[in-house]
């Protein structure tokens, strides 16, 4: 099938024939002649032949325009190459698409695989139905699409997505066989486009048995291995333990995790290595304990560049988001806060910036859920108080307790190591031992990666027993190789013992900063506590869509109850992503997909008589019609020239270049503004993309934007205009649109010098990816194309746009910043970036802008903005006219931001 | 012009156009005369000519008094000598005059239309008569400039005129490219009416260099057969061969009846034309 060239209108070829009789009358048919007026004509008449002239069409110009003309019959055939092949009946088709989680890994291919068949239909005029097998997003089940025209069919197709859930294949089986029921959807071929798993423990051989009965049956799948699941990460001291899944048979390789923020920071990378076929691989992702936390995201990077991760590849960490409540517990809670020598003093000091910190009884403080328990040097009584202890370290909880002259004198059970009754004082009067300093960290420890300081000495400790594994318990020593902090794994929690006080009696250490650092990573070990318990419901928040992408949850998501949500499968009502409530501080619980799906299993193969083919790698369909159309007429234009040139015409300069204009229109075009007029007036600009209608909507973007700038503002803006970076000089403009499409090429060199240069001095560039919409706000692979665009060029570090930014307070004070879409994020250039004086100069967002700004011809605006009304129309330009005020002036409103505290200074 | 519309409409339109027309013409004319003046001679006229002593025999009342007073000799004042001469004035008027080879170059007709009047303008403020072949009576004085281009502009036909004063001086513009027995035909009966003409060739640059090339149909403007060239840049020079057959024949027809020719291409300025008209029409021995 590949680089098959096929006829749309075969029968139209025999038009060919007709090409001999075409030569031969061209041949005996001589140019005609010019006419002439002129007066002595007279004395022309019955001239005697002194040169053999050319009676006949000349043998190069004939085979022009047998060309020409063979190229328009061939033309009209309608010739495509790779033409998907269509059965040759004359029967509907339904095209059945797996649409769960596991297609999103290669939905383009798939998408490409059903829309050849659908473009063969549209050839044939076949109808289409097509069937989705996932329940949709409003949870209702799969349900065909009733017999269409291919052309309409398209657009459903276009429409589909992959969801964060499994498809329900049986549900699909159930609505097939009521809608074959259901009167005359009888027997038709059909093309199945699987994800090539099984879901649920079923594996898809019932629907493709009921497809194959009903006709001929083509199953298309992916490559083997394709979908991946990244498992729940287990946290291990200093990293992630990572786990990926996938189907057997999948190609040798590597999978690579990203660790992200909220804000869609990369902080860490781990590569995964995947032997030939193995179905599962593990790795660990090396992240030092303090910003473990801010991780929010483990995302399966995409095996091609700009290749979802789906959700299935999403991992989501609640663990930022959960609370560390420490319970501070002394021996005696009336001296345990005096200043310098309390024995709860530095704990208090050190833990209250970022933990929670409750003081009490044992009871109090038990009462409530804690993280962390500290025991200051208090001993704990036998019967109710050990077993309360107890319950808690077994539960879950971490026990961090510190020597002193309570506990040498006796130990009791919840102890990491057995303690030798007394102290060891090192360097007392009656010692030859001189204080100890601390031994480097060893790896694995917690504290590996701090370096301790030599000042940092113990006079005094408890010792342990020698029992086995003293070292391994053992977090850190004394450089003679006495442990120093001791753990041991008790139930689910853990004991963590300092042999030294938590005060500056035995060692100088709490006066270090190495003792916040040291608690710091402890309590960072503690298993969050999950705020809310029970059934209280937790709303979602943000929600995964199916290509693993956070968004605002859809309209049928409900609340869970806290208890119930790990047991939760994920599902319409309950789609993966964050539940909880919103806000900053809020408290947020993860419901992710791949704790709860088992590991990937093959789907059964097709039943015999099927077709089986492979999705992707197909080349694209090319109809070459348009393309030898356009030949011909070229050939047609070069053959007018050449006969208006045999003519002898003094017109030949003015046909040359009438000619010129026809072939070149976009030449002519971009040289209508004369030169050197561009530095008179200020104007915006746009970069060329290519796409016609594309730039048209930026032309017609900033024509609007222009014209209400200049109704509401002082700045005077002339007609915009279209640039190429590296062709056009791009230093007399303020400010340049980007549209950035899918399949828009990477900038020359150019090019990328132009516009770093543009950006060093001063310009702004908007990008607009238009893509945070949905339905015609989809633009898969324009993040991607956005990479590509901007890989070479010198883009300074990004943040989201703050509250207070310049940029919404330039000239109005904006609450967002919608276009043609809303409420997705815009980024600049983070504030610490001083070149430029904080003038961003990139603004990176995808809410269309060009299209809410846009004016046509007769003053009205062609694109609907999307939700919708004019509030949202009136604030995309209201954006436009503070960046314009944003270009042209930098950031000199921001200082109207400090106008409050200077009226505050000159009035009082 | 409309050319259905009234008689008092067209005459109005045509009037509307004139002025300019005179204006040039008079603006031509006003060049030459700065070189050329009058007879040089003592007689009939009204300008004054010289002072000359009283002579026995002489009239006493041609005596000028006030320049008498101012010596003891009297004096006579003599004015110019003028003979008012008819000068017979005709152009080409059929389709073929109508033409121009570019745009940017006036047509034949146009300049011949200039050059009749600007020659007129000279002979009027000549004290000479003009009149129109076949156009009615001559006419005198520096205002009738108007009145002929108004008669020029309804002038159309042949050169023929009953009513021709004998040994009167002719002028006749035209392109003369009709074959030559025509053009005897319609010169003779002038000759033998004692005409001295002098006929003014006007010719156009494109028809002297042929400036075409290709396959090109030549159509003359006066309905008559066109002619097919295959390829024009092959008999480019057989064509000024015959072109100078024709001026050749045109010559000697032009000898034989005692008329001269001048040749003026429509690319030249009118004025060196009118000069060498001017000079023409001078009496021979004048000066």
């Amino acid at each position: 099938m590949t680089g098959a060239l096929s006829f749309a209108a075969p029968w139209l070829l025999v038009a060919l024939a007709v090409l001999p009789a075409l030569w031969w009358l061209l041949r005996v048919t001589p140019p005609t002649p010019r006419t002439q007026s002129f007066p002595p004509a007279r004395l022309l008449r019955d001239l005697p032949a002194v040169e053999e002239t050319p009676a006949r069409t000349p043998w190069w110009l004939l085979l022009l325009r047998l060309l020409a003309a063979a190229l328009i019959i061939l033309g009209l055939a309608r010739p495509v190459w790779n033409a998907a092949q269509g059965d040759a009946v004359e029967q509907p088709l339904l095209i059945v698409v797996d649409d769960g989680w596991a297609s999103a890994a290669d939905w383009p291919d798939r998408m490409a695989a059903a829309g050849a068949a659908l473009d063969a239909a549209a050839r044939a005029t076949r109808r289409v139905a097509i069937l989705p097998t996932s329940p949709t997003v409003t949870g209702e089940p799969p349900r065909p699409t009733g017999w269409m025209p291919a052309e309409e069919a398209r657009a459903r197709l276009a429409a589909l997505r992959p969801h964060p859930w499994a498809p329900d294949r049986p549900a699909a089986l159930e609505a097939l066989r009521n809608w074959r029921d259901g009167g005359r959807n009888g027997g038709s071929p059909s093309l199945y486009v699987s994800d090539g798993l099984a879901h649920g423990g079923d594996d898809g051989a019932a629907l493709m048995a009921a497809l194959a009965d009903a006709g001929p049956l083509q199953v298309a799948r992916g490559a083997p291995g394709t979908a991946r699941v990244l498992l729940p990460p287990r946290a291990e001291a200093d990293r992630l333990v990572l786990g990926l899944r996938r189907a057997p048979g999948g190609p040798a390789g590597e999978a690579a995790v990203l660790a992200m923020t909220p804000d869609g920071r990369t902080l860490g990378r781990a590569t995964l290595p995947l032997a030939a076929g193995a179905t599962e691989a593990e790795g660990s992702l090396e992240l030092p304990v303090e910003i473990r936390n801010s991780v929010t995201q483990l995302a399966l990077e995409g095996t091609s560049e700009g290749a979802p991760p789906g959700a299935a590849g999403v991992v989501l960490l609640d663990e930022r988001f959960r609370r560390r409540p420490v319970g501070l517990l002394a021996a005696q809670e009336e001296s345990a806060d005096t200043p310098l020598t309390g024995s709860l003093y530095y704990l208090d000091r050190a833990l209250s910036p970022f933990a929670e910190v409750r003081r009490g009884t044992l009871d109090v403080l038990l009462s409530r859920r804690l993280a962390v328990l500290v025991l200051a040097d208090r001993p704990l009584a036998e019967g109710a108080e050990t077993e309360a202890v107890t319950r808690f370290v077994e539960g879950g909880g971490l026990l961090l307790r510190f020597a002193g002259p309570r506990l040498a004198e006796k130990g009791d059970a919840l102890l990491p190591v057995p303690l030798r009754a007394g102290e060891r004082a090192l360097g007392s009067a009656l010692s030859w031992e001189r204080p100890q300093t601390l031994a480097p960290f060893a790896e694995g420890s917690p504290f590996a990666g701090l370096t301790p300081p030599a000042e940092v000495t113990v006079s005094t400790q408890v010792l342990a027993e020698p029992v086995p594994r003293l070292a391994e318990r053992s977090w850190a020593r004394l450089s003679d190789g006495t442990p120093l902090v001791t753990f041991e794994n008790r139930g689910q929690g853990r004991i963590v013992l300092f042999h030294v006080t938590a005060n500056a009696d035995w060692s100088n250490l709490p006066l270090s900063g190495l003792y916040i650092d040291m608690l710091r990573r402890i309590v960072a070990l503690s298993s969050g506590v999950a705020g809310s318990e029970g059934e209280a419901p937790l709303a979602p928040v943000e929600t995964l869509d199916g290509f693993g992408r956070l968004g605002a949850p859809p309209p049928v998501a409900g609340p869970i109850g806290a208890a119930r949500l790990d047991s939760t499968t994920p599902g319409p009502r309950h789609p993966p992503g964050w539940y909880g409530t919103s806000g900053e501080g809020g408290e947020r619980r993860a419901l992710n997909l791949s704790a709860r799906l088992p590991a990937p299993a093959p789907a059964a193969a097709p039943p015999s008589g099927a077709r089986e083919t492979r999705i992707g790698g197909v080349p694209a369909e090319r109809d070459l019609g348009p393309w030898l159309l356009a030949a011909a007429l070229v050939l047609l234009a070069a053959d007018l020239l050449l006969s208006l040139q045999s003519r002898g015409l003094g017109l030949r300069a003015r046909a040359a270049l009438l000619a010129l204009a026809i072939l070149v229109p976009g030449l002519a075009q971009a040289q209508g503004a004369p030169e050197g007029s561009a530095a008179l007036a200020t104007r915006l600009a746009y970069v060329v993309t290519g796409d016609t209608a594309t730039d048209e909507v930026s032309r017609q973007g900033l024509a609007g934007l222009s014209e209400y700038v200049n109704r509401r503002t002082a700045a005077n803006l002339a007609e915009p205009v279209a640039l190429r970076p590296g062709v056009d000089d791009l230093s007399l403009y303020p400010l340049l649109l980007w549209v950035v499409l899918p399949d828009a090429a990477a900038p020359d060199a150019r090019a990328v010098d132009a516009l770093n240069a543009f950006m060093r001095n001063g310009g702004i560039i908007l990008f607009d990816t238009r893509n945070e919409g949905s339905g015609e706000g989809v633009s898969l692979g324009a993040d991607a194309a956005l990479r590509r665009l901007t890989s070479r060029l010198q883009v300074p570090p990004l943040a989201p746009l703050p509250d207070d930014h310049v940029l919404k307070r330039a000239f109005y004070l904006l609450p967002e910043l919608p276009g043609r879409y809303a409420g997705g994020p815009v980024w600049i250039a983070r504030d610490t970036d001083r070149a430029n004086d904080s003038v961003s100069p990139v603004i990176i967002g995808g809410h269309d802008w060009a299209s809410a700004w846009a004016v046509d011809a007769r003053g009205s605006n062609p694109y609907a903005v999307i939700p919708g009304g004019a509030r949202q129309r009136t604030l995309a330009y209201r954006f436009g006219v503070n960046l314009v005020i944003y270009a042209l002036t930098g950031n000199y409103k921001g200082d109207q931001v400090h106008v409050p505290a200077i009226l505050e200074r000159l009035g009082n | 012009m409309a050319e259905g519309g009234p008689l008092s409409l067209r005459a109005e339109a045509a009037a509307a156009r004139l002025p300019p027309l005179v204006v040039a013409a008079e603006r031509v004319a006003a060049t030459v005369m700065q070189g050329v003046h009058g007879r040089r001679r003592s007689g009939q006229g009204d300008s004054f000519w010289q002072f000359r002593p009283y002579l026995p025999g002489d009239d006493a009342a041609r005596v000028d008094w006030r320049q008498s007073a101012k010596s003891d000799r009297l004096y006579l004042r003599e004015t110019e000598w003028e003979s008012a001469q008819t000068v017979a004035l005709w152009r080409d008027a059929g389709p073929g005059m109508d033409w121009s080879g570019h745009p940017s170059r006036a047509t034949k007709r146009a300049r011949a239309d200039l050059l009749l009047l600007a020659l007129s303008s000279l002979l009027l403020r000549g004290g000479e008569r003009v009149r129109l072949l076949g156009g009615g009576r001559g006419l005198s004085g520096r205002g009738a400039l108007p009145a002929l281009a108004m008669r020029l502009e309804g002038q159309s036909g042949p050169p023929a005129d009953t009513a021709l004063p004998r040994h009167a001086r002719g002028v006749l513009f035209g392109d003369f490219l009709t074959p030559l027995p025509e053009i005897r035909a319609a010169l003779a009966p002038l000759a033998s009416a004692g005409l001295r003409a002098t006929l003014v060739v006007l010719t156009d640059p494109a028809e002297e260099t042929l400036p075409y090339g290709g396959r090109v149909r030549f159509e003359p403007l006066d309905g008559t057969d066109a002619a097919l060239v295959p390829r024009v840049e092959g008999i480019r020079g057989l064509y000024e061969e015959r072109l100078a057959a024709h001026r050749a024949g045109l010559s000697a027809l032009a000898g034989s009846l005692g008329f001269r020719m001048l040749s003026h291409r429509t690319d030249h300025p009118p004025e060196a034309a009118l000069m060498a008209l001017w000079q023409a029409l001078a009496p021979q021995g004048a000066r």
